[in-house]
């Protein structure tokens, strides 16, 4: 224990049941920590605001390294759309202080208030945002990583535009901590739209808000985000548009033109809240399914009639993405998943337990299987991290 | 050199039709569009199918022979340049389009498809393929992977890895394997292997199938020309208009010696100026309407004195002739140039024109600016005279100082044309040693032999201490007219 003090300062290095905190406040602390596990092959998970530690397959680190010392906005580049931030920095404070420029980063992650930049990077997380703009493999333009073994490594740049050299950040993207710590990002940028509008569709039959959102999506109009949802009674679209006053209210006029018979109320911006609220629902297993955007309507169908005894909320957005919250007796949710992943693999579609109720037999795969480039995967991770030191096994097929 | 045991080889893994191994044919193959450099491989193999090229890679693998994937050939930075008696494995006949998904968004093809037959096929049905390099009429979608191909649209819609959600490759070890999902299903659970093959130049494998994501059509696009005395107050437009909150589809730049180039190649009908900026804008009419005429005050406030708003399609397209075909137009005004692709923030634009002018007038060698300007993406050409003894030494060296002015002003040595061959040594001016090492760890992952592409992409002492070059050539498809240096 002296060891890591006299890096981070005794302050900073704390010991419950035998698993040690470490706090670094720089990349080159957070190396030297890195250096000295290395030395002691002690297992190292990366934690930021602890918001989702329980996503993938669970590890028993002897090292918590936690990021959230690492935090602040070093950079905004505001005329050039660019900041670099701190990956302890928590999602609310970066966009609070990108802001005060009617910047942000457009992105929609769970549990902003909370969660770390590095954290919702290592997830991959995504919210109603990404129709638009894309994910976070579109917004990150560099980054730099803490190798296991302490190596400092800065891949890409602060500008948007860069194709020198292989694009590690995207291999960080979604890597769930096991092939390096993140400790610092570069974003690329876009302004806050001045006025938006939300608008909600309610029906009881799916397909019908299916066909509405093609429609939506073909009639050329600027939509800031979109996403289908069960509600009490049945289902229901959300729409947001964002862009001048002038064409909102055009837009206003299209939407009804759209829906036809369908009721269309303005919603306040809550709606999209909904999807974080499903991780409030107690005792809930949690589910991310992706699936081909045409085949959504019939996955949402299937959950909202499936279940006698059990509740079931999901949201999804355009691109394919179901969050589900699902509760019922263990034997039927693990049946149920069974199910679904035989269902959605002829055409691509995974589920995979983000957060599974204590209930849940621990021998089901978070993952649902392995992808056909696992090999690959594995000799990556043997190159970044050959003593499987961060989050061994939390990973695809045990990586 | 490949033994006639190793040819036999390859003839049986492509049949006879599928070989070229005679020193003239094998000619057509030593360079990509970065002429000056040139290799004369040992065989090129036209493989047609996925088991043909894992066929072929296996070969390879057995014997440890480099090996050159290739599409068009159109690349810039010599990401095709073949190794002295390698294999070239060209994709050119695997080009079918194989699956057209309107209702997801979503097209699958063989690498040898080009950039804009992926638009045609979906033309009708209100779609098209974003990325657009302005070799788009010929160059593949293989070789778009592999250098992540822009195009002048990508500050809105995105590079090609933002539309790749699946593609099978053969790996180096000869393998098959998909990196992201064969269905087009978005985050397939695993290591974003796509994210960092898409890009890799050939080093980490030959992609043989992609699924790609198609955009709708806008309901409206409107293309202005603005005309400035100076390109420090076109600079300003562009950094007002995305201040102002909008994100244009495209914002170009073009100086004097440009325009003039342009101008007596194409006809374009440009303004005779110091500076032209070109905006597009496109979306829901109504929107495009209210922010064009956003942008038409940002740019009168910034002394524009004449703005020309395309009215047709057909001026549109006349608007970007003339852009797309500023490279091939420097004919025009210099027997040689060297094109180059660094990347800057936007708003460091005026700086570094100020420290490319200054070494312009001490070297005396002229520079010409076009500029993707919404992403700081400028290509500089150094314009020279190879008839004169040690210009075009002088020029590259001009050529790859303007690239160390860009990474020291935050920005990049490529924004879109790779590093290849030809900026591997800038690479270490880039990125720190560690850095580089980490990017290698990839490439010993996939790539534990060094056969893919090697001595591309990172720098090594073997190349990097005795750099020599030719004289700039014309690429046959350059010279043919069928493809501009964009």
């Amino acid at each position: 224990m002296p060891d890591f003090a006299s890096i981070v300062g005794p302050d900073h290095v704390t010991e419950t049941a035998s698993i040690l905190t470490v706090s670094p406040a720089s990349t080159d602390e957070t190396a030297a920590v890195m250096r000295l596990c290395a030395e002691r092959k002690l297992v190292v998970s990366p934690r930021g605001g602890d918001t989702k530690l329980n996503w993938g397959n669970p590890v028993t680190p002897q090292v918590i390294l936690d990021t959230r010392r690492l935090a602040g906005v070093r950079e905004h580049s505001w005329q050039d759309l660019t900041a670099t931030v701190g990956a302890g920095t928590t999602w609310e404070a970066m966009e609070c202080n990108l802001a005060q420029h009617g910047q942000r980063v457009a992105l929609d992650p769970l549990f902003a208030s909370t969660a770390t930049v590095g954290g919702i990077i290592a997830v991959n997380d995504s919210g109603a945002l990404r129709m638009r703009y894309g994910s976070l493999r579109d917004l990150v333009i560099g980054m730099t990583i803490v190798l296991s073994d302490g190596t400092i490594a800065r891949s890409g740049g602060k500008v948007v535009k860069n194709v020198a050299g292989y694009d590690l950040p995207k291999l960080l993207t979604g890597s769930f901590g096991t092939l390096g710590i993140i400790t610092e990002v570069t974003f690329r940028l876009h302004p806050v739209q001045a006025t938006s509008e939300t608008w909600t569709v309610p029906s009881d039959d799916i397909h019908v808000l299916a066909e509405l959102q093609r429609n939506l999506t073909t009639a050329a109009m600027s939509i800031e985000s979109l996403q289908t949802r069960t509600d009490e009674d049945g289902f229901a679209l959300d729409v947001r548009f964002a862009s001048l006053p002038e064409v909102l209210r055009e837009h206003e006029q299209r939407l009804r033109e759209v829906s036809g018979g369908l009721t269309t109320s303005p919603s306040t911006h809550d709606v999209w809240q909904t999807r974080e609220h499903l991780f409030k629902r107690p005792g809930a297993t949690i589910l991310k399914i992706t699936a081909l955007p045409n085949k959504v309507g019939a996955i949402l169908q299937g959950f909202k009639s499936l279940l006698q005894n059990s509740t079931v909320a999901c949201v999804a957005d355009a691109t394919g993405i179901i969050t589900v919250a699902l509760a019922a007796a263990p034997t039927q949710i693990v049946a149920i998943i069974h199910d679904l992943r035989a269902r959605l693999r002829g055409d691509g579609g995974m589920v995979v337990i983000l957060r599974a109720a204590p209930d849940i037999p621990g021998d089901i795969d978070r993952w649902g299987g392995s992808p056909p480039a696992i090999a690959v995967m594995r000799a990556v991770k043997q190159q970044f991290d050959p003593e499987r030191l961060l989050n061994p096994g939390k990973f695809v097929g045990g990586i | 050199m490949l033994t006639q045991a190793i040819l036999a080889e390859l003839r049986s893994a492509v049949g006879d039709g599928g070989l070229i191994h005679q020193p003239n044919q094998l000619q057509t193959y030593e360079c990509d569009g970065l002429t000056n450099f040139r290799a004369l491989p040992g065989a090129v193999v036209l493989p047609q199918s996925t088991a043909e090229v894992q066929k072929v890679v296996r070969v390879c693998a057995k014997h440890k022979i480099a090996f050159v994937a290739r599409g068009a050939g159109t690349g810039l930075s010599g990401g095709a340049l073949p190794q002295e008696g390698c294999v070239v494995i060209s994709l050119a006949r695997m080009n079918r389009i194989l699956a057209v998904d309107l209702d997801n968004a979503r097209i699958t093809v063989e690498p040898g498809v080009t950039n804009s037959q992926v638009t045609e096929r979906v033309k009708a049905a209100g779609f098209f393929y974003a990325p657009d390099p302005s070799s788009q009429s010929v160059c593949t979608i293989g070789g778009n992977l592999a250098e992540n191909a822009g195009g002048a649209h990508c500050l809105k819609y995105g590079f090609t890895v933002t539309h790749v959600l699946g593609c099978e490759v053969v790996l180096p070890s000869g393998e098959v394997t998909w990196f992201g999902s064969e269905h087009g299903v978005v985050d397939s659970p695993g290591y974003d292997l796509a994210g960092v093959f898409i890009g890799s130049e050939g080093t980490l494998g030959i992609a043989t199938r992609a699924v790609l994501r198609i955009v709708r059509r806008p309901e409206s696009v409107q293309t202005l020309l603005a005309a400035f005395n100076e390109t420090s107050a076109a600079a300003q437009s562009v950094s007002d208009i995305i201040a102002a909150g909008m994100l244009p589809s495209a914002m170009e730049m073009m100086d004097r010696i440009s325009i003039s180039a342009c101008e007596a190649s194409v006809h374009a009908g440009y303004p005779d100026c110091e500076a032209l900026l070109l905006v597009e804008l496109d979306g829901p009419t109504a929107e495009v309407s209210a922010q064009m005429v956003q942008v038409r005050s940002i740019c009168e406030r910034n002394g524009a004195w004449e703005q020309r708003l395309a009215q047709t399609e057909k001026e549109r397209a006349l608007v970007w002739k003339g852009r797309k075909a500023a490279f091939a137009a420097m004919g025009r005004v210099s027997p040689n140039y060297i094109v180059q692709d660094g990347v800057i923030p936007r708003t460091k634009l005026p700086q570094i024109l100020a420290q490319m002018k200054a070494r312009s007038d001490e070297t005396g060698l002229r520079v010409a600016n076009v500029f993707h300007a919404g992403d700081g993406n400028l290509h500089p050409m150094v314009l020279y005279n190879g008839a004169i003894e040690g210009e075009e030494a002088r020029a590259l060296e001009f050529s790859y100082e303007i690239l160390r002015m860009c990474v020291d002003a935050g920005g990049s040595i490529t924004g879109e044309h790779g590093v290849g061959r030809e900026k591997q040594c800038e690479m270490s001016y880039m990125y720190a040693a560690p850095d580089l090492a980490t990017m290698n760890r990839v490439r010993l992952a996939l790539d534990p032999d060094n056969i893919a592409n090697p001595e591309k992409l990172f720098p090594t002492p073997r190349l990097c201490g005795e750099r020599t070059h030719g004289a700039y050539k014309p690429h046959p498809i350059e010279a043919a007219g069928i493809a501009e240096v964009f």
